[in-house]
């Protein structure tokens, strides 16, 4: 089965990408899909390419790790590049090809906006390169906190999430064992109609279920007997603290919008 | 001793709806295409049985819960980007809730048939007008593209609509078989944990 899914996109790493605590990243991502939006000239555009590929650089992310991320997403970037140098039609004639004609404007555009496009998927990606799964429900539990007061049950939906994260790699290894003694027993999943395929899924789904409850009743019980009961009063094992190079970061990210403020074109 | 019961209670469902939203995740990464259609970027999974699944041993909102953790988790693992993660949450909530309160209401397999029918109807037109409306534009916002009336009803009528209902068709096709086997053991849990 896929191997990659065990630990998501996540590639370890010491960098200061890293280390930063998962909730100034996920802030940043936040504002910065909102002032990629900002930038409309030459100037402003390098800016945001700049703090965009600095940042890949000290996350010393393989290149090809962050290319793999990007595969499904050429394809849109350079449709998007296509159809704007045959729709936007300002500026001098650069090229005439018979009656079509590609214009400086379009070829400007085009390159605007895959830019900023591939740029949003970097910085994105870097998130989730960068951070594990189980540092991203932390810090949306912690994120989520003053949803409490309105009785939102915050500390349950991160208990789920980790307790849900903790078990991809059992069940998928269980469901891979299920379906390798049911093909041994004769059954297709790889041929057939989709109605053929979906019915070899049903021999696979009820051991599935039937022992993913089994361990949840393990688990409860498991979890009782620890003195479990609820998220009140609860401690934790990784905690989350906002240090002076998150500071650093936030500052210099305001630096990059206060940046695009000036030099974007009006 | 009986608040200590429901406290039991209470963090063994929550741990089951954890674990079928890993279920659930792990069905999702299952995913082929529909040759036929002109959107490559539409897949059909059998990620929403196991939310159907806690759907009717709990309540419809536990369904939601599953389909949400598989999401939320899908997109903490880096799999795909906010907007076609959160077009698929809605697609699950459209197609599981109409399914729950039909068998809640009146169980047995012909509800089931009758809910999974009207799940696929609600699923594909709302799917039809939110893609029109809201998941479409958003799109066309992210990638700067000029979203024509001509390019959204084309990407409804020929991609969306057509998609749904055979996904529609395609989970009902595993999901009813399913129950079939798991009826009993549905009603045996339902009947020990709710």
């Amino acid at each position: 089965m896929n191997n990659a899914l065990i630990i998501g996109q996540y590639v370890p790493g010491n960098s200061l990408v890293h280390k930063l605590d998962p909730r100034t990243k996920i802030t940043l991502i936040f504002f910065f899909v909102f002032i990629v939006f900002l930038a409309n000239n030459v100037l402003s555009y390098s800016i945001l390419t700049l703090f965009a590929l600095v940042s890949m650089v000290i996350s010393r992310v393989p290149i090809r790790f962050i290319m793999k991320g990007l595969t499904p997403i050429w394809f849109l970037i350079v449709f998007t590049f296509i159809l704007h140098i045959i729709v936007t039609k300002e500026g001098s004639v650069w090229l005439e090809i018979y009656s079509f004609q590609i214009y400086s404007g379009g070829v400007f555009q085009g390159i605007a906006i895959s830019l900023r496009f591939f740029l949003l998927i970097l910085v994105t990606s870097l998130l989730t390169l960068t951070t594990t799964p189980i540092e991203i429900t932390d810090a949306i539990e912690d994120m989520l906190h003053p949803l409490k007061k309105v009785k939102f049950p915050v500390h349950e939906l991160a208990l789920m999430m980790s307790i849900s994260l903790r078990f991809i790699p059992t069940l998928m290894q269980e469901t891979d064992k299920i379906s390798k003694a049911q093909a041994s027993r004769g059954v297709d999943f790889r041929t057939g109609s989709i109605k053929d395929r979906a019915k070899a899924v049903v021999p696979l789904l009820i051991p599935l279920f039937v022992s993913a409850f089994k361990r949840a009743e393990e688990l409860a019980m498991a979890m009782e007997a620890r003195g479990y009961n609820g998220g009140e009063g609860r401690t934790k094992l990784r905690e989350l603290k906002i240090n002076a190079r998150d500071i650093a970061v936030y500052l210099l990210f305001i630096a990059v919008i206060a940046g695009l403020l000036l030099t974007r074109g009006y | 001793m009986q608040s200590s019961k429901t406290q039991s209670f209470s963090l063994l469902k929550l741990i089951i709806l954890a674990l079928l939203g890993t279920i659930s995740l792990v069905l999702f990464f299952i995913n082929f295409p529909l040759p036929f259609l002109p959107t490559p970027y539409l897949k059909i999974d059998f990620s929403e049985v196991p939310a159907l699944m806690a759907a009717f041993i709990f309540s419809p909102l536990a369904g939601v819960i599953v389909v949400a953790i598989k999401n939320i988790l899908y997109l903490a693992i880096g799999g795909g980007e906010i907007i076609g993660v959160l077009a698929n949450f809605l697609t699950g909530v459209l197609f599981i809730v109409p399914v729950a309160l039909m068998y809640h209401k009146f169980k047995g397999v012909k509800s089931v048939i009758s809910g999974l029918v009207t799940g696929t109807i609600v699923m594909a037109l709302g799917m039809s007008v939110l893609n029109y409306f809201l998941i479409l534009p958003a799109y066309g916002w992210f990638m700067g593209w000029e979203m024509t009336e001509q390019f959204k009803w084309f990407s409804v009528y020929a991609g969306i609509l057509p998609f749904n209902l055979i996904k529609g068709i395609v989970v009902g096709l595993l999901f009813v078989p399913l129950f079939l086997k798991m009826r009993q053991w549905i009603e045996e849990k339902r009947a020990s944990l709710v």
